[in-house]
């Protein structure tokens, strides 16, 4: 696998902000607590919050789920936690000192208990780094470490070459911890509340051996709350507030009460009763939902597209058949009348609301700038259609398309089905359900035509899209290469370019334009997710990467 | 005789084994692996290989897996509740998924009886029609239709019952998993009982017990359904098996901690020791109440030992 | 029926005797009114037996008719109006039931009752949106398809896969159970443990590997079916097998030197035919049932193609919400379970004549 060298002076904060999902009604007031004044009266009340899958893990360095981390994040604090608009503001952590040449983060520490009486110190950050690129720990997001975070030596002790504590991490004392990277890594405060980095106790940690994290009793919390009701794989449990949290007067809820749920009817019925106070819907049941002020779609982050196989079916090596395929789409079809979640239609490779560049402008926001190659353009796309024939010497053509077998991509494929067979004349495409598992083995050994998946966003760059076209890189399953699209990445990661951010952006945008030119992919829509949030609950925060939901702020009136 | 009981304990222990090699096999065959596909390395996917000794030969993997079932380690989850024991996570869940099938095993049987019985004693009437139909509609829409129709009339219109399953209140809201849960052993049982009561009924014996003019209840219940029960009881274990063991739509529907979701989720994830694990226990406890039907029957039936003996 | 035979018997005694008849010779006594036959000692045809006895069953017949009436609309109903099973028009998407004629009786207008977390309300989204001649009898589901034609499309997809199925598992399941029973000892040890292994390992499991390693599709859910199935037939015929080889006629054939496979399937076959068909009977439903569940689980029939039990599980997600979506597929579903059922209970008790005196 190449290396995603993601080194860069960006001068612009990056801003992970609430994606900009259609329907719903107007965004009500989100945050009411956050200005931090010591509100005595804590309301008594729990908050009841839906959950579509158990947790997998209440492990940081071995999570990977989204659902996990939210409730990690939800008892435990990291180096920085997630401001509202995404952006990474101090939590253990105290202050801190970059140096000039960005390679070196200092922070320091401020006076934060373990549930057990303990003092968090920067030993437990040691501890707890040294553990997510440990190959005996085998954590499945150390990546996050070596590929993204980039820190000093986590690359070759993750291959097994140096010890683990050759990590580039030290703790100068109790109080401070010294982070070396090998370049500049442009969002790296912003990786600090992710939970892979989070603190863990070694003196805890060692006294529960493996029961770490499968019971109230092995789990130690820094944070807002304290789990007191949990079991591995629990379809119900509990955290109640943590009175000790170095911020605790700005936690107004009394706990929060999780309640996994994984039909979305019986989800939207116990929202009704009261018995919910959040809860996620599926797009039949906005009907129901409709013009209701609690109602709320709510950006997911990952973009969905197309993957045409280029390098093994010869129908795909012709750019006309992918144009024509990409032209023969209707995305607004899609999002509005089948999906109905609010998620939007895309017609560019780097999906809207999380890349922030250095003017402030979202690299997405214009959706137009690709619609000579990407729009719904029926009469172009038969144009393009049948001179692709032409060059095969065909007037037919059979195609697979693979699936996962899960609500909405099984949907989204019947759409595309459809709209492609009635607009090109002379295509039959067929579906082949399969578990995601299966679906992703499949792409990745190139056993596929074309393949409907998705891509969620690392970090808050383009890169994290951009780079998957690279010739050789793991996720560019169709075999696309492109030696001046290569030319154009490298140089942004660790060529000239990526010291200077205007220019960086500018060609990230020719990067950009040669994927959507030469028909890499097919975008389809940014996920959103249909919410019901109920109208007595203010201050949930929703983000698109790293933590789904933060509670810290949230408010429950009676 | 006891050379009969241990010639079959041994033969299922045998046959145990050999599940417990096919299941390892089957494994072999899922596609895809455990951990996140897309966004790891080969180094990193060859170090979470080696962490759980999945790089080596699936037979000494089958017979590194055998020795620690035997300790009573079933190894650990790798995906939906990772590094979790699994004999802890059968701990917990399993007494769940026994507690609601057992409940819905009592319900099915108790009604289904009382169906057959009627549709037996009212042969071709309008009753017995009534019966069947009854019983044929609690097998005639899925049973997720079903326990969701259940949950939305009782649990959110009339508010009786809860909507999910919860620990706090487990009996209460047990109703409604059970209850739907039940419809299919209703329905086996109702048919059932019907065929074996008309059976017995028509038989000489009965006419015989008729004509010395013992009636009513003591004639049904002291005659007929006595020797109608074995055969129903055999019909029976099976289902209960089934029950026990965790029903994935029931569980997904009402939020059950059960075994049955576990199972179907692992499959899915290619968590490969849940999946083997949780197979066992059901096969474990499949064989073991066929057995304990099959000796019980020994114990009534001495024919069917002298057949089996010889066989 | 007994004058014919008379009247033969009567022919043949004249061709003895070189006597040349004449018409006025016999004349039959028109006893008709003075005879009494006595029906229950009749001898009839066994099979001629079991027609009068099944037709005797209301119920049986009825399960016949709706069998034969859902056969023929699956066939028939997908060409009654213009729609296809995959035409999606996505503008007309999810619009209630609305018939010609029974409009204006205030049912199937396509107005629906939509319980929105604000209240009630009635909609209808053909006057809404303008659709003044358009009618779906079923409604239309959330990609804009006619319900009616899926329906019928279902039950005929569901038809062919479970009456197959049922025929493979009753094939298969037979002769292993025959096999194993006739020939018993080892050969019968061995065949009963495999089976064992076999069902006790769960179906999930099985199934769904099944389906990840094949291409999905019609065959493959037939052979998951029959996989799950063919256990409980070969149990039945070699229950069968193991109470008639001791038999004379079976030790008679022997003797005279038949085969073992001519025996198992020339001699005892044809004695078991009744329980095997009743069997068959019960095993449609169940694999009607099995395909409904397994479209739940995701194993279903590929998508655009549909089922019942697809139908079913895709109409589950809008139940709350458009539940006309779901409700014709479960009445057919539920129609067919229903008939297939009692027709088998009116089979196995016009087969079984222990029962025929209650």
């Amino acid at each position: 696998m190449k290396k995603k060298i993601l080194a860069v002076a960006l001068a612009a904060a990056m801003v992970v902000g609430m994606a900009g999902c259609g329907g719903g009604s107007s965004a009500p007031e989100t945050s009411t607590g956050a200005e931090g004044e010591a509100t005595a009266e804590v309301s008594g009340s729990d908050l009841n919050v839906m959950l579509e899958t158990p947790v997998q893990s209440l492990d940081p360095q071995q999570a990977t789920d989204g659902t996990s981390f939210e409730v990690i994040a939800d008892y435990t604090d990291g180096l920085m936690q997630m401001a509202e608009d995404g952006a990474p503001v101090e939590a253990i952590a105290e202050s801190y000192e970059v140096s000039e040449d960005g390679l070196t983060y200092t922070f320091h520490l401020r006076d934060a208990k373990w549930s057990n009486g303990t003092p968090v110190t920067a030993a437990d950050f040691v501890f707890a780094w040294q553990r997510a690129v440990d190959p005996a720990v085998a954590s499945e997001y150390s990546y996050m470490m070596s590929d993204i975070g980039q820190i000093k030596n986590a690359e070759a002790i993750i291959a097994g070459e140096k010890d683990k504590s050759e990590l580039g991490v030290t703790a100068v004392d109790d109080k401070t911890l010294k982070v070396e990277l090998n370049v500049p890594v442009s969002y790296f405060l912003s990786l600090m509340y992710f939970p892979t980095f989070y603190p863990v106790n070694e003196e805890f940690f060692n006294s529960v051996g493996d029961s770490f994290g499968t019971s109230p009793d092995t789990v130690l919390s820094n944070g807002a709350f304290v789990m007191d009701d949990y079991q591995p794989a629990a379809t119900a449990f509990h955290l109640t507030k943590n009175a000790d949290y170095w911020d605790a007067d700005r936690v107004q809820l009394a706990g929060l009460n999780y309640q996994v749920i994984q039909d979305s009817q019986q989800a939207l019925m116990n929202y009704q009763t009261g018995a919910l106070d959040t809860t996620l819907i599926n797009g039949d049941q906005v009907d129901q939902v409709e013009g209701d002020e609690a109602f709320r779609a709510i950006g997911a982050g990952y973009l969905w597209y197309v993957s045409p196989n280029i390098a093994k079916v010869k129908e795909f090596d012709n750019l006309n058949i992918r144009m024509a395929m990409t032209m023969a789409i209707n995305r607004d079809a899609i999002t509005q009348d089948v999906l109905k979640d609010g998620s939007a239609p895309t017609y560019t490779a780097v999906p809207m609301d999380f890349a922030t560049g250095p003017d402030g402008s979202d690299f997405s926001a214009d959706q137009t700038k690709f619609s000579d190659v990407c729009a719904f353009d029926a009469d172009k796309a038969v144009e393009f259609w049948n001179a692709g024939l032409k060059e095969l010497g065909t007037d037919k053509l059979e195609i697979e398309m693979i699936v996962d077998d899960d609500d909405a991509p099984k949907k989204v494929a019947q759409v595309l089905k459809e709209q492609w067979e009635t607009t090109l004349p002379g295509l039959t495409v067929n579906l082949k359900t399969e578990p995601k598992k299966q679906r992703v083995k499949d792409m990745e050994d190139g056993n596929y035509q074309l393949g409907l998946t998705r891509w969620g966003p690392d970090y808050a760059d383009p890169m994290t899209y951009l780079g998957m076209w690279v010739t050789d890189n793991n996720n560019n399953y169709g075999l696309w290469t492109n030696a001046d699209y290569d030319k154009i990445i490298a140089d942004c990661t660790t060529g000239e370019l990526a010291l200077d951010a205007e220019k960086r952006w500018t060609s990230l945008y020719d990067a950009e334009q040669i994927v959507m030119n030469e028909a890499v992919i097919f975008p389809l829509y940014t996920q959103c997710n249909a919410e019901m949030i109920s109208p007595k609950v203010t201050g949930i925060e929703f983000h698109p990467v790293a933590l789904n939901r933060v509670f810290k702020n949230a408010v429950k009136s009676e | 005789m006891k050379k009969y009981v241990a010639k079959r304990v041994i033969t299922a222990i045998f046959t145990l084994l050999v599940i417990l090699l096919v299941l390892f096999i089957l494994m072999q065959l899922m596609p895809g692996s455990p951990f996140n596909d897309e966004k790891l390395n080969a180094d990193q996917k060859a170090a979470l290989y080696a962490k759980y000794g999945l790089d080596q030969p699936v037979f000494i993997q089958f017979f590194r897996y055998v020795g620690n079932m035997l300790r009573g380690d079933f190894g650990v989850s790798y995906n939906i509740s990772k590094n979790t024991p699994i004999s802890q996570l059968i701990a917990t869940r399993l007494p769940v998924s026994i507690a609601i099938g057992g409940f819905a095993v009592a319900i099915g049987a108790v009604i289904g009886l009382i169906l057959g019985l009627i549709a037996a004693f009212r042969h071709d009437t309008i009753l017995d029609t009534i019966c069947t139909i009854i019983s044929v509609i609690g097998v005639s829409v899925p049973s997720y239709v079903f326990a969701l129709a259940l949950s939305y009339q009782f649990g959110y219109v009339w508010q009786v019952f809860p909507m999910l399953y919860n620990s706090a209140e487990a009996l209460n809201s047990s109703v409604l998993p059970s209850v739907s849960l039940s419809m299919f052993t209703m329905a086996s049982i109702a048919r059932f009982t019907r065929t074996e009561m008309l059976e017995v009924l028509g038989s000489e014996y009965m006419l015989l017990a008729e004509s010395k003019g013992i009636s009513g209840a003591s004639l049904i219940f002291r005659h007929a359904l006595r020797n109608a029960l074995i055969p129903i009881i055999t019909v029976l274990a099976p289902l209960i098996v089934d029950l026990m063991t965790g029903s994935l739509v029931v569980e997904k529907i009402f939020a059950i901690p059960g075994v049955g979701s576990l199972l179907v989720n692992a499959i899915q994830s290619n968590d490969y020791n849940v999946v083997i694990s949780l197979s066992f226990i059901y096969s474990a406890l499949y064989i073991a109440i066929m057995l304990v039907v099959d000796i019980l029957y020994g114990i009534i039936d001495p024919r069917i030992r002298l057949a089996k003996d010889n066989g | 029926m007994f004058h014919k035979k008379e009247n033969t018997a009567a022919a043949l005694a004249v061709t003895k005797n070189n006597y040349v008849p004449v018409d006025t010779d016999f004349v039959f006594k028109d006893n008709a009114g003075e005879i009494e036959i006595d029906t229950n000692f009749a001898s009839q045809s066994f099979w001629k037996e079991v027609v009068i006895r099944f037709v005797h069953k209301k119920s049986a017949v009825f399960g016949i008719v709706m069998i034969l009436f859902i056969t023929f609309m699956a066939i028939l109903g997908p060409n009654m109006n213009s729609y296809s099973y995959s035409g999606q028009i996505l503008e007309q998407k999810s619009l209630a039931p609305r018939v010609q004629g029974l409009e204006n009786m205030g049912i199937f207008n396509g107005d629906e009752k939509m319980h929105t977390s604000t209240g009630i309300k009635v909609v209808n989204n053909y006057k809404e949106k303008g659709f003044d001649d358009v009618y779906y009898w079923f409604g239309s589901d959330n990609f804009g398809r006619d319900i009616w034609t899926r329906t019928w499309h279902g039950a005929r997809v569901s038809l062919i896969i479970a009456v197959v199925a049922a025929i493979i598992d009753m094939i298969i399941g037979m002769s292993y159970g025959l096999i194993s029973g006739y020939f018993g000892g080892k050969v019968d040890m061995l065949m009963q443990r495999f089976l064992e292994v076999a069902n006790s390992i769960p179906r999930l499991v099985i199934v769904t590997l099944l389906l990840l390693v094949l291409k999905p599709g019609m065959v493959t859910i037939i052979i998951a079916l029959m996989l799950t199935e063919w256990v409980g037939m070969s149990r039945i015929a070699r229950a069968e097998m193991l109470k008639l080889k001791e038999q004379e006629f079976v030790l008679a054939s022997r003797t005279l030197g038949a085969g073992s496979f001519f025996i198992i399937f020339k001699e005892v076959l044809p004695n078991i035919i009744g329980p095997i068909i009743t069997q068959v009977m019960f095993s449609i439903p169940t694999a009607i049932f099995t395909e409904a569940f397994l479209s739940f689980v995701g194993l279903g029939i590929p998508v655009p193609e549909c089922s019942l039990g697809s139908l079913i599980s895709d109409g589950f997600n809008s139940f709350t919400t458009h539940p006309y979506q779901i409700v014709s597929p479960i009445i057919v579903m539920a129609l067919l379970m229903l008939s297939f059922n009692l027709v088998a209970d009116g089979l196995r008790e016009a087969l079984d004549p222990k029962m025929k005196e209650m």
